[in-house]
């Protein structure tokens, strides 16, 4: 039996199908970033972490990435909590680079119950003055003999309120070039000294928060990699995320085509438009599956790994213009009716993931100067 | 229905066709220009993918849309898309074992070069052919020309041709004016689409080769010409058009090699991926303006080969159809009316 079969099969002994929902009826949410409340987000949290559990101890956690996308495919068709934007950084960003950067004793303390999802991980990456230029971060972590004393003011962190850890990047020299003076910790978010606020985003949703760190303690057995050598740490976490984010936007869009399908009748243009978007879903999960092809041969991907979160973006936009040309004034007043009003969160979500996990002109910069090989700007 | 559905790891190239990739760049940046027989003799392409009981290697598309991709990224061996693409296709696809045993082995030996009229005014009178076709590729040396006429394919080699002043001179094109031409019948037309759909995925294969070509070519400029005291590659405006055609790119690879994979294991997917590859002509487009562009004045000089490979893409553009033609197509194949 294949993998996916196996993996199938297993599903079908814990889960049911997805119901076949007739196109009219059922939920018609299309939300990029969930407008859940604080209650809302514990609920769903807790439903996708037993859920983990149960997978995990099934045998079927901790996957290679390969695999992992392989049991994601199958899993889709199964009727499982929803799993929120915290899973995914907990499993598929933090506990590899633990993985790749703890010690023996952090591996063995860590990587268990965050891949069971009993512990998970919120990124505490950008600052104010730190967002495309994540290198500047001046949150502070002064050394105290086997402990450190942390202080700083986080944002744009997912998850905040459910995890018990955060990867914090800090600066703990400030007198070297500012990609030699970081060191990566993971702190307790329970502990004294932390303060999480919610962001309330242009959805109106509130998806992210800021952090404050005040004099926060952290052991030494907390810091993850070397002294000095956060930059690596926090260059392998986003790598991972910039892999992760190939499919994003594939579900809405989706949907916008059987929406499309669901016209009483097209316009040349608008059939032209959807079969566009159409390619576009093609060619985006083709991508994807180039990848983890190459590394199902045990060969290392080539550029078609960067390119997946610039595509993911852009078919993100055009889906919010098929919709907005199909829907026309339904998508701007809400006449109550199922499936219209609702993709207004996409289109305000949308822009968000071309923000967020390195906007798309870093992205750019990233593809120029490490896979195209092009020179730095002199200046940095 | 959610495509694609076939194989992943056809999409990934093996070591051996990695092997044929290194041997076809050699032989066309040595050679150049076209080397029929040679290129027979020496390295067998013509009969990659023609079975062996027919004179050629029995491999696959997967093959030959390898030794496409190379042609098109030095822009010659213009014969293979008409002749092992199009009419070895058309000869295959027609189930008649007389005319494949007769024209394939010529073929595989280069030997016989061939072209398809397909689409034109032509009817059959009298037992010969009467009519025109134009636009036919190779039309004015093709020694074989396989065409449509009321419902059947028929292979004929006398008919007055007229060559075409094209916009892309690599790839010749010509009038043909069948006046009583004899002519022998080859099967139904039916198979027609499915030969423009295997001409669109070879199409696919030529342009993502002239893709790269441009690619590689515009990033090693912008490394080495400077200005301002610094290299043009280190100024964000230049690399991020750079980064965006290679987003373009990585799809047209996508595209073409799921098109590939689909004509190579005969999948009935092959509409679909055949009209997505779409795809292919924007990002060549693109590629094309960019190399002229970021090459500045020396990009658009007659000496520069920038303006060469313009002209390729902007007329594969309209071969096999136009994106929106293909667009149209693929929304009758999906039921989005």
């Amino acid at each position: 039996m294949s993998f996916r079969e196996e993996a199938r099969a297993w599903l079908s002994t814990v889960a049911d199908r997805k119901p076949e929902a007739a196109w009219g009826s059922g939920d018609d949410s299309v939300a990029v970033f969930e407008n859940w409340t604080e209650e809302e987000e514990r609920e769903h949290t807790a439903r996708r972490q037993d859920w983990e559990r149960i997978r995990f101890d099934a045998g079927w956690g901790a996957l290679s990435p390969f695999h992992e996308h392989l049991y994601r495919t199958e899993e889709a068709a199964f009727d499982v909590p929803r799993r929120p934007e915290i899973f995914p950084v907990t499993q598929q960003l933090v506990a590899p680079a633990i993985e790749l950067w703890g010690t023996e004793e952090q591996k063995d303390r860590w990587l268990r119950p965050m891949r069971r999802t009993d512990e998970l991980a919120c990124q505490l990456f950008s600052e104010t003055e730190a967002g495309s230029d994540l290198a500047a971060v001046r949150t502070r972590a002064v050394r105290d003999g086997d402990r450190w004393i942390l202080n700083g003011h986080k944002v744009w962190t997912s998850g905040a309120t459910v995890a018990t850890w955060g990867v914090a990047v800090c600066r703990t020299d400030p007198d070297v070039p500012k990609h030699a003076g970081i060191t990566v910790f993971l702190v307790r978010m329970d502990a004294p000294g932390v303060t999480v606020r919610p962001i309330r985003q242009m959805t109106g949703g509130a998806s992210f928060n800021e952090v404050y760190l005040d004099d926060l303690v952290v052991p030494d057995t907390d810091r993850l990699g070397p002294v000095g050598q956060g930059w690596r740490v926090t260059l392998s976490v986003l790598a991972a995320e910039r892999l992760d984010s190939g499919s994003l936007g594939l579900d809405n869009a989706d949907r916008a085509i059987e929406l499309a399908r669901h016209q009483p009748s097209l316009t040349g243009v608008e059939r032209q438009q959807t079969a566009e978007l159409f390619v576009r879903t093609l060619v985006q999960r083709l991508i994807g599956l180039r990848v983890t092809a190459t590394l199902a041969a045990g060969r290392a991907p080539g550029a078609e790994a960067s390119v997946g979160k610039l595509y993911a973006t852009e078919t993100m936009r055009r889906t919010s213009d098929l919709v907005l040309r199909l829907l026309g004034p339904k998508l701007v007043a809400d006449t109550g009716e199922w499936g219209t009003f609702a993709w207004t969160e996409h289109l305000l979500g949308a822009p968000g993931y071309s923000i967020a996990g390195g906007s798309d002109e870093i992205q750019r910069t990233i593809l120029a100067e490490r896979v195209l090989g092009l020179p730095k700007e002199p200046s940095r | 229905m959610t495509y694609p559905r076939i194989d992943p790891a056809l999409l990934v190239e093996t070591p051996e066709q990695r092997e044929l990739r290194s041997v076809a760049r050699d032989f066309f940046t040595e050679h150049g220009g076209d080397q029929w027989k040679r290129m027979a003799g020496e390295l067998g392409i013509q009969g990659l993918a023609i079975p062996e009981d027919y004179g050629g290697s029995g491999y696959t598309f997967a093959e030959l849309a390898v030794v496409l991709e190379e042609a098109g990224r030095a822009l010659c061996a213009v014969k293979l898309l008409p002749t092992v693409v199009l009419a070895v296709h058309t000869l295959l696809y027609s189930g008649n074992t007389e005319a494949c045993a007769r024209y394939l082995p010529g073929i595989a030996d280069g030997t016989l070069t061939a072209t398809v009229a397909f689409g034109g005014d032509v009817h059959v009178r009298d037992g010969t052919l009467h009519g025109t076709v134009d636009y036919v590729l190779d039309g004015a040396d093709a020694d074989l020309v396989l065409v449509s006429a009321d419902g059947q394919i028929f292979a004929c080699e006398s008919v007055t041709r007229t060559s075409r002043r094209v916009l892309d001179e690599t790839r010749p094109q010509a009038l043909l004016e069948f006046r009583s031409s004899p002519a022998t019948p080859v099967g139904s037309a039916d198979v027609v689409p499915r030969v423009r759909d295997v001409g669109r995925a070879a199409l696919a294969a030529e342009q993502v080769g002239g893709i790269g070509h441009a690619l590689d070519a515009t990033v090693s400029y912008v490394e080495q010409r400077r200005q301002f005291g610094r290299p043009i590659g280190s100024f964000q405006a230049v690399k991020h058009r750079l980064a965006r055609l290679l987003v373009e790119y990585e799809a047209a690879r996508s595209a073409a090699a799921y098109a590939t994979a689909c004509v190579a294991t005969e999948s009935a997917e092959l509409p679909v991926a055949a009209a997505a590859t779409a795809v292919c002509s924007s990002a060549y487009q693109l590629a094309t303006a960019e190399y002229v562009q970021l090459h500045g004045g020396i990009g658009f000089t007659w000496e520069h080969p920038a303006h060469r490979y313009v002209r390729r893409a902007r007329s594969s553009e309209v071969l096999f159809g136009t994106t929106q033609d293909r667009l149209t197509d693929l929304a009758a194949v999906l039921g989005i009316a």
